[in-house]
């Protein structure tokens, strides 16, 4: 697996100059509580490199409001509400009560709420 | 001026076999727009596996994930626990979960197969459909023990042997669905009043396919050449023992029953190949070690690509463990899917996305 590191405000700028949606598949937005903060991962194969896996990471803190890779990779919401739910972050446009209920209070992938 | 309705399928509906609900807005009887609620069933399974089980354990638990591919998720986390114990395993066991992945995808495809069927109003076919299936449950339980949840891949290996009466009955048995199968492909190519139900229904584009990331037999029927098994011969000796992808240029209902066919072919060319060439050896590797790092295992699930990521810190418990089901990864061009059709079409749309929600809430 290869891995990128990047400050948060960097992401969608570069994960839209690394992705062509007919070379690259998006695999699936992460996220894990390290508990001083936050890793947010992005995971992409290549359909020209089988087995090759890229994973952009970036740190940040629970109240920020995370930048949205939907208008470079559209399918990415779904994984983008999901981590909203379950591990209580901020994404732009992303709504809450996907895999919850929308008054769901907490957040279960969290450590320490 | 166009009066749009809201029609709620499910999240209890006579099409669906889970619990999901859409909301389709049709003009007259041609759906407009789909809303998506996948949410019914989230049972914290991924934070079970990090706070109530030791890693060793956690194979068995992700092996409840679902019913249907409980095999793809112990196989998938089982490689990853052993690529954070750097744990090399026989290649017996390799060759044994192979076995039982293709037996897996047998039966998941013909229960997808005959609830198409069902969907499109040929009940007939249903049966006879879930009559041939039962071979490969038959195999499942000869082979693991369960007809269901086998807990058959563990850390480090697998956790019985094939006996070779066993092996000889698998064999005899694939002899005699083959033929079966050759059947199915005949009516589901063929029967005119199928064709009316499932040809350019649902369709979906290569280009929409691969801009909203569609995996598994909803990519491949629309040509796109995603199957994890071309891509992960480090970790299962696919093209050993002979893979084959299938693709389909329709994307539409009809082009992925046709992949669920031709892949029974393939999953049971796999089999036989695997029988006769199984290694000797052990099928488990012990280690003492614990998991360290950070690791990713892709895995082709009979739904497509299954991913696991953990991470370890050398204690008995994981960091983190995150599971991403195919189901969850085609929810985007699943809803692009039921645009522009009929409302009639859409139990046939459905069953033909193969959802499994238990996969996707977890």
């Amino acid at each position: 697996m290869k891995r990128i590191d990047l400050p948060l405000d960097r992401v969608v700028d570069e994960i839209g100059k690394f992705y062509q949606f007919d070379r690259h598949h998006f695999i699936v937005m992460n996220a894990v509580d390290l508990g001083d903060s936050i890793e947010l991962q992005w995971f992409f194969s290549d359909y020209a490199a089988p087995g090759e896996v890229t994973m952009f990471a970036a740190k940040t803190d629970a109240s920020h409001i995370i930048p949205s890779i939907t208008r470079v990779v559209p399918s990415a919401w779904v994984a983008e509400a999901e981590l909203v739910d379950l591990m209580g972050i901020n994404i732009e446009n992303a709504k809450k009560g996907f895999v919850l209920e929308e008054d769901f209070e907490g957040a279960p992938l969290r450590k320490k709420q | 001026m166009a009066t749009y309705y809201d029609i709620p399928v499910g999240a209890q509906h006579i099409s669906l076999l889970e619990p999901l609900h859409f909301k389709l807005t049709t003009d007259n009887e041609k759906i407009v727009d789909v809303e998506a609620n996948v949410g019914y069933v989230h049972r914290g399974i991924e934070k079970a596996c990090t706070t109530k089980f030791k890693f060793r354990q956690v194979s068995f638990v992700v092996g409840r994930i679902c019913g249907l591919c409980s095999v793809s998720h112990t196989t998938a986390y089982s490689q990853l626990a052993e690529k954070l114990l750097n744990l090399e395993i026989p290649l017996r066991a390799k060759y044994l979960r192979i076995l039982v992945l293709e037996l897996d995808r047998i039966h998941s495809h013909m229960l997808c197969l005959s609830h198409v069927a069902e969907n499109s109003g040929f009940e007939a076919l249903f049966m006879r459909t879930m009559k041939d299936r039962e071979i490969s449950m038959e195999l499942l339980e000869a082979v693991c023990g369960n007809r269901v949840q086998y807990d058959y891949s563990i850390v480090g290996g697998v956790a019985r042997d094939l006996r070779p009466e066993v092996a000889q009955m698998v064999l005899k048995r694939l002899k005699e669905l083959r033929p079966k199968v050759d059947d199915l492909i005949d009516i589901f190519q063929n029967n005119w009043s199928l064709s009316l139900k499932n040809k350019g229904i649902g369709a979906i584009s290569r280009e929409d396919a691969m801009r909203l990331n569609a995996v598994g037999p909803l990519a491949r029927a629309a040509g796109v050449p995603v199957d994890v098994r071309n891509d992960t011969e480090d970790l299962l000796p696919w093209k050993q023992v002979g893979f084959e992808m299938v693709l389909e240029n329709g994307g539409d209902v009809h082009a992925r029953n046709m992949v669920r066919l031709k892949e029974l072919l393939v999953s049971m060319k796999i089999i036989e190949n695997v029988i006769q060439g199984l290694p000797e050896g052990p099928v488990v590797a012990e280690t003492k070690a614990l998991p360290e790092g950070e690791a990713v295992v892709r895995l082709e699930a009979p739904r497509g690509e299954l991913f696991h990521y953990a991470k370890g810190n050398k204690t008995q418990y994981l960091e983190r463990l995150k599971v991403k089901a195919p189901t969850f990864s085609n929810i985007p061009a699943f809803v692009e899917m039921f645009k522009g059709n009929e409302y009639a079409s859409a139990p046939a749309i459905i069953a033909s996305y193969d959802p499994c929600l238990s996969c996707t809430a977890r």
